[in-house]
């Protein structure tokens, strides 16, 4: 029998079951959408983590309070200097507190992220000041009330003319600080700090007037990359002298690092996404075999008139087989419309989702090699039958 | 049915002077000698044919009589190798059967052997011409020729007018008639019928035993299993199947 004509008899059959295909397309339907999601899920995983980190300088070490920790120890600017003074591996160190404060423009209030840190800060944070000029070295010495503000605040106060902000005051918790610089934008925010819709004043002025010693961080840029081990090391000596014994209340974390934990974090997601996805897929495939297991039963007697008039065992074969891989390819393809329509939805739950052409392949290909696969056996069965036992069935 | 018996009678020279052209030798269409069959039922070995020789010349209208139980349908099914022997040789159409593969087999009941089931055997989502499309589908010759064939068999059946009919929509005459068709359409060399009116009402089953007739007169080969004498006495030649065994009459 030729390649159409069995395509036609499949088509025939298909068309004569086909709720019963329809069911069993379902798991195919859904196993190939799962497929795609898991992969734009992943990629958009790993998007996530790069645009987190894209304003992170790899060389970049953080001092933070360790979590859970009994002893109590907070960092200060003299810690700063200790470390200036100490780790020659650095090129550069920080101090930074952030919380929520609210800020006002005339009679605009925004809650906004304030933060406060020295000079150091825009360097480390690769930020650029668009208008105006950062906080200086003076600034911080004086404890004067100035802010640099992020372009979304900028936007929220002053509309399209953030060159005017230049000079203004805004009032935060109550005492007036001078607008000395606009930042440029920066786009989505990073772990624990988005410029873009904060505020930075001085380091000591927040402390006294904005935020308290509320856990302060210190940032740490290293000369390079090799440096960021040997920095670690002499950042450890300079906290284990200033706090004997009590040197475990801090965490050293370098850039490095947080990247690869954020991805590894996402490529766990991906494996179990990608596990989910397999059981899917093989439920879906059982579900096919037992689909057509019924339907050899059922068609039992068909084969053996179609044998007693001359069908090859390549001929039924090819047709349950054939009606497999039909059923599974098009449960691949409505899958991969489906999720067309799918993939939006995502964004409501917060999750990142990229669609791909890999996805869509990789779906497709799946949903065909389980057709393939879970038909073969129920095919080569039919294909076996004894011609005169499948006529004599009832 | 004295009238077609008449017939037969009429047409019995045209047959004679169409073998009388060759030996004997090359028309023997049908060769068995010794064929033993048995079915494991249970734990006892039940031996439904013992020891049968058989010959069927071409252009024969051969009947093969006997009580249900008797080993005829497995004595069809081993002619139309839809089953084969456990012993014994078989030569169909000058082809060793024993010798063959499951889908030798296949391609010899598509080739020399036209089936005609008491219970039509048609398949009930596919049309008429559908139907009898498929043996030469299974041949591999195209759909367009197929079609055509098709429809001129049916047209011989007398289905002209009711080729795109599905099975459930035609008559148990109709069906058989469709079933005639697909049994015609690959001219095979031998037409197997088994009960072919069993299923039929007696003015339906003298319209397939007519158009068996007229295949015979037109010189086909036709092999007719059936428990009916009347039925049977049709025929040209008749054997009897009785416990395994089969006695010529």
């Amino acid at each position: 029998m030729s390649l159409v004509e069995i395509f036609r008899a499949v088509f025939i059959n298909i068309w004569a079951s086909k709720f019963k295909v329809f069911l069993t397309t379902l798991g195919i339907i859904v196993g190939s959408v799962t497929i795609i999601l898991v992969i734009g899920i992943g990629k958009g995983g790993q998007e996530d983590v790069a645009e987190q980190f894209r304003n992170l300088n790899a060389t970049s070490i953080f001092v933070m309070p360790a979590l859970g920790k009994t002893t109590q120890a907070t960092l200060g600017l003299s810690d700063v200097e200790a470390i200036k003074e100490g780790a020659p591996s650095l090129s550069d160190v920080t101090i930074m507190v952030s919380g929520k404060a609210d800020a006002s423009y005339r009679n605009t209030s925004y809650s906004a992220g304030v933060t406060g840190a020295t000079e150091e800060f825009c360097n480390i944070q690769n930020l650029t000041v668009k208008y105006g000029a950062f906080i200086s070295h003076y600034d911080n010495e004086r404890r004067k009330k100035v802010a640099v503000i992020g372009d979304e605040i900028a936007e929220l106060f002053y509309g399209d003319e953030k060159s005017e902000a230049v000079g203004t005051d805004l009032v935060i918790k109550g005492r007036r600080y001078e607008v000395i610089g606009v930042l440029e934008r920066v786009g989505d925010s990073m772990q624990g700090f988005s410029p873009d819709e904060g505020v930075i004043v001085p380091y000591e002025a927040a402390e006294k007037y904005i935020l308290g010693r509320t856990r302060p961080r210190i940032m740490a840029l290293a000369k390079d990359v090799d440096h960021v081990a040997s920095a670690i090391e002499e950042i450890t000596e300079v906290l284990n002298k200033t706090y004997q014994g009590k040197s475990d209340a801090f965490m050293i974390r370098d850039a490095g690092s947080r990247v690869t934990a954020a991805q590894d974090s996402a490529r766990t997601m991906s494996v179990l996404l990608i596990a989910v996805a397999t059981i899917v897929l093989i439920v879906g495939g059982i579900g096919i075999m037992n689909v057509l297991f019924v339907s050899v039963k059922e068609r039992t007697k068909e084969i053996g008139i179609l044998k007693a008039i001359g069908a090859r065992r390549k001929d039924i074969l090819l047709q349950f087989l054939i009606e497999a891989i039909v059923i599974s390819t098009s449960g691949g393809l409505i899958g991969i419309l489906l999720s067309i329509f799918v993939m939006p939805l995502m964004q409501y739950f917060d999750l990142r989702v990229i669609p791909s052409l890999y996805g869509y392949v990789m779906a497709l290909a799946f949903s065909i090699a389980t057709g393939t696969f879970f038909g073969y056996y129920p095919a080569s069965k039919a294909a076996t039958l004894r011609p005169i036992e499948a006529l004599n069935y009832e | 049915m004295k009238k077609t018996k008449a017939v037969t009678k009429r047409l019995k020279p045209y047959v004679q002077r169409k073998e009388g052209n060759d030996s004997m030798q090359d028309h023997r269409l049908i060769s068995m000698s010794n064929i033993d069959k048995s079915y494991q039922m249970g734990k006892n070995e039940l031996k439904v044919l013992k020891e049968v020789s058989l010959e069927i010349t071409a252009g024969e209208f051969v009947a093969v009589l006997g009580p249900s139980g008797s080993g005829k349908s497995t004595l069809m099914n081993i002619i139309g190798c839809i089953d084969v022997a456990d012993c014994g040789e078989y030569v169909l159409a000058g082809e060793n059967i024993e010798a063959k593969t499951e889908d030798g087999l296949a391609h010899i009941r598509n080739k020399e052997i036209g089936f005609v089931f008491q219970k039509f055997n048609l398949i009930s989502k596919y049309t008429a011409v559908q139907n009898v499309e498929l043996p030469l589908l299974f041949r591999g010759i195209g759909r367009k020729k197929a079609c055509e064939k098709a429809k001129k068999y049916l047209e011989l059946v007398g289905l002209g007018d009711r080729i795109h009919h599905k099975p459930t929509e035609l008559s148990g005459g109709q069906q058989q008639r469709v079933s005639i068709a697909r049994a015609l359409v690959g001219e095979p060399k031998i037409l197997l019928a088994d009960e072919p009116t069993g299923n039929l009402d007696s003015q339906s089953g003298r319209e397939i035993m007519d158009l068996f007739m007229k295949l015979h007169a037109e010189g086909n080969t036709i092999v007719l299993i059936t428990h009916d004498s009347d039925v049977g006495k049709q025929a040209e030649r008749i054997i009897h199947v009785r416990d395994g065994k089969i006695y010529e009459e």
